[in-house]
C-alpha cells in the first residue's frame, strides 16, 4: 500500500514537474521573443537615425506622413482633449466646491494636462489612428512584395518607408500636444466658469501659479519619446510580417498593444527623469 | 543533357539525382554560375545543391511545383539572400566590372549588381500609393537621382517599349489598372535601368489566356531586342516552351533535368512528365488526396 502511494506521489510529481516544466519553457520562449523584438526594434531606430542625413530625398513622402498623422488627428484629438477637460473640471469641481477651493480648478487641470493628458491622450490617438494605419500598410507591402522589390531596385526601405513615418510623428505629435493642452484646458476653463463660477481669468491665473514654464516643455519633450516609440514599432511589425493578411492583422494588433505597453513604461520613466534630472536644473 | 535516359527505374533516389551543368557549348561561357547551393530554413533543408549554369542572352525557364524551392533559389539571385552553402557568381557585375561572387560580396557589389538587374514580381509589385509614372521612375529617382524631365521620357520610352499607352496611363494609380496591363508597368520598371539579367518571378500567374500570350510575346520580343539573359520562374508549361531557350526542372531542391526544349520533351523524368501532361498521378502529387 505504502509502495502504491509512493508510486502515485512520484507519479503526480512528475506530472507537476512536467507542467512546471512546460510553463517556464513557455514564458522563457515569450520572454526570449520579446527581448529579440525589442532588440530589433531598437537596432531599426538606430537605422532610422543613421538616414536622417538623407531627409532631404524623403521630403515629398514626408509631407504626405506629416499630413496624414498631423492633419488628419487635429479634429479627433481637439474633440477628446476638449471633452476630457470638460469632464475633469465637472468631476474635480463638484469635489473642490464642497470644500471651497475650486478657485483652483485651473491648477489642477492645466497640471494634468501639460504633465500627462496632453502628452498620453496624443499618443494614443496617434496609435490607433496612425501607428496601426502604418502597420498594416507597410505590412500589406511586405506582403505583396513591393518591400522587396524597392530592395532589388538598390531602395534602401528604412530611408524610404521608415524614415519619413517615424519623422512625421516627431514633427506632427509635439505640436499636437500643445493643441491638445490647449484645447483641453480651453473646454475645463469653460466648464469651470458656467458650472462653478471661476471665471477664465481665475482659471488662467491659478493654472499660471501653479505651473511654471518647463512644464509645458516636458509634456511636449515627452510626446517627442513617444511619437519614436509608436513610429518605429509600427514600422518594424510591418516590415516584419509575414503569413499574408493573417499577418497583417497581427502586426497591427501587436503594434497597438506594445506601443501602449511601451509609451506607459516610458512615461514613468521620464517622469522619474524629469523629477530627479531635469526639475532640478530647469525648475 | 542528363543522363536521364539511362536510368534504369524511378525510385525515389533516383527521382531526386542531381544532373550537373553541363560543358558549355565552343564560344560560350555561363554569366551566372550555380553551385552547389544549399539553403536551410530551420530543420528544413529548402535547396539540396543546386547546380546550373545561365549563358548571356539566354531565357532560361526553371519549372518546379509547390515547395520546390523555386522562390528561394530566385531569392538568392535577387542577392536578397546569401549562399550559407555553395556559389553563386556573377560575370562582370560586381562594382568596377568585377565578377560578384554573391557569398562573399560587399553592399557596394550587390548594389551594383541589382543596377544590371530587373525582377518582374508575380503581382508586379507596383506601389500603390505612388502613380504609373512615379513607379516606373522611381529607381531613377532615387538611385540615379535623374531630374524629372529625364525621367518623364524615360519612363514613357520604357512603356512603350512594353506596348502600353504611355500618356493615357502615366498620372493612374496601380488600382486603375487591369491585371495585364500592371504586370507589363512591372516589367517596364524592370527595364527601365536597362539591366543585363531580368528575373521573372510567374509572370503569368492570375492572367487570362490572351495576356498570358501578350506578356510571354513581350518577354521573348525584350530579350530579342534588349539582348538580356532572363531567368524565368514558372509552372506555366504552355509559356515555358513558348519563351525558353533551355528549360530546368527544380525537384525537391534539386536541379533533376535540365536541357533545350527537344530534350525536355523526350525527359522520361516523372515529374517533367506530370509536369507536361498535367496528370493528378505522379510523382508531384504522391500522398496527396485518398
Amino acid at each position: 500500500m505504502n509502495a502504491r502511494s509512493r508510486t502515485k506521489d512520484t507519479a503526480a510529481e512528475v506530472v507537476t514537474r512536467s507542467h512546471a516544466g512546460r510553463a517556464a519553457e513557455r514564458t522563457g520562449g515569450v520572454l526570449m521573443k520579446q527581448a529579440r523584438h525589442a532588440g530589433r526594434g531598437v537596432l531599426l531606430f538606430v537605422d532610422t537615425c543613421a538616414q536622417v542625413r538623407n531627409v532631404g530625398s524623403v521630403l515629398p513622402q514626408l509631407m504626405r506622413q506629416v499630413e496624414m498623422a498631423g492633419f488628419g488627428s487635429i479634429v479627433v484629438l481637439a474633440l477628446i482633449a476638449g471633452l476630457t477637460g470638460m469632464i475633469m473640471a465637472m468631476q474635480t469641481g463638484f469635489e473642490l466646491q464642497k470644500m471651497g477651493l475650486q478657485e483652483n480648478l485651473g491648477a489642477i487641470i492645466g497640471a494634468t494636462f501639460l504633465r500627462e493628458m496632453g502628452p498620453i491622450w496624443c499618443a494614443i490617438i496617434i496609435l490607433a489612428r496612425v501607428g496601426a494605419a502604418m502597420a498594416a500598410e507597410i505590412g500589406t507591402m511586405v506582403v505583396n512584395e513591393e518591400v522587396d522589390a524597392l530592395r532589388v531596385m538598390s531602395i534602401n526601405p528604412v530611408r524610404y518607408l521608415v524614415l519619413p513615418r517615424v519623422l512625421a510623428l516627431v514633427i506632427s505629435m509635439p505640436l499636437l500636444t500643445a493643441i491638445a493642452d490647449f484645447v483641453g484646458l480651453a473646454g475645463g476653463a469653460l466648464v469651470s466658469e458656467a458650472m462653478f463660477d471661476v471665471t477664465i481669468a481665475k482659471f488662467k491665473e491659478s493654472a499660471i501659479l501653479l505651473l511654471n514654464g518647463p512644464d509645458f516643455w516636458y509634456g511636449v519633450f515627452k510626446s517627442g519619446v513617444f511619437a519614436c516609440i509608436i513610429g518605429t514599432i509600427a514600422c518594424d511589425r510591418g516590415l516584419n510580417t509575414t503569413d499574408g493578411a493573417e499577418g497583417v492583422g497581427r502586426a497591427t494588433t501587436s503594434t497597438v498593444v506594445l506601443s501602449v505597453v511601451f509609451v506607459l513604461v516610458s512615461d514613468f520613466i521620464l517622469n522619474a527623469f524629469i523629477q530627479a534630472v531635469m526639475r532640478p536644473i530647469f525648475g | 543533357m542528363s543522363d536521364t535516359t539511362s536510368r534504369p527505374r524511378w525510385g525515389q533516389t533516383e527521382l531526386e539525382l542531381p544532373v550537373m551543368p553541363a560543358a558549355p557549348p565552343e564560344g560560350r561561357e555561363p554569366l551566372i554560375r550555380i553551385r552547389d547551393l544549399n539553403r536551410h530554413f530551420g530543420p528544413r533543408h529548402i535547396l539540396r545543391g543546386v547546380s546550373l549554369d545561365v549563358y548571356q542572352g539566354e531565357t532560361l525557364v526553371i519549372l518546379g511545383g509547390s515547395g520546390s524551392g523555386k522562390t528561394t533559389l530566385l531569392r538568392h539571385l535577387m542577392a536578397m539572400l546569401r549562399p550559407e552553402d555553395g556559389r553563386i557568381t556573377i560575370k562582370g557585375v560586381a562594382a568596377g566590372g568585377r565578377d560578384l561572387d554573391m557569398a562573399s560580396a560587399s553592399d557596394e557589389d550587390i548594389e551594383s549588381y541589382r543596377r544590371n538587374l530587373g525582377v518582374v514580381f508575380q503581382m508586379a509589385a507596383l506601389l500603390n500609393s505612388l502613380t504609373v509614372l512615379e513607379n516606373v521612375g522611381l529607381p531613377l529617382v532615387e538611385v540615379d537621382r535623374l531630374p524629372p524631365e529625364q525621367v518623364r521620357e524615360r519612363v514613357v520610352e520604357s512603356l512603350r517599349r512594353v506596348y502600353l499607352p504611355a500618356e493615357e496611363i502615366l498620372n493612374l494609380k496601380p488600382a486603375a489598372l487591369s491585371g495585364g496591363m500592371r504586370k507589363r508597368v512591372g516589367i517596364a520598371r524592370a527595364i527601365i535601368q536597362r539591366p543585363r539579367i531580368i528575373l521573372y518571378d510567374e509572370p503569368t500567374t492570375g492572367l487570362d489566356p490572351v495576356t498570358v500570350n501578350g506578356v510571354n510575346e513581350l518577354t521573348l520580343d525584350l530579350q530579342k531586342r534588349l539582348g538580356v539573359t532572363s531567368i524565368v520562374i514558372t509552372h506555366d508549361m504552355n509559356a515555358a516552351f513558348m519563351i525558353a531557350d533551355r528549360i530546368a526542372l527544380l525537384y525537391k531542391g534539386r536541379i533533376v533535368a535540365c536541357g533545350t526544349k527537344d530534350e525536355t520533351r523526350l525527359n522520361p523524368h516523372p515529374v517533367l512528365q506530370q509536369m507536361l501532361t498535367g496528370s493528378t498521378t505522379g510523382p508531384l502529387t504522391e500522398g496527396y488526396g485518398s
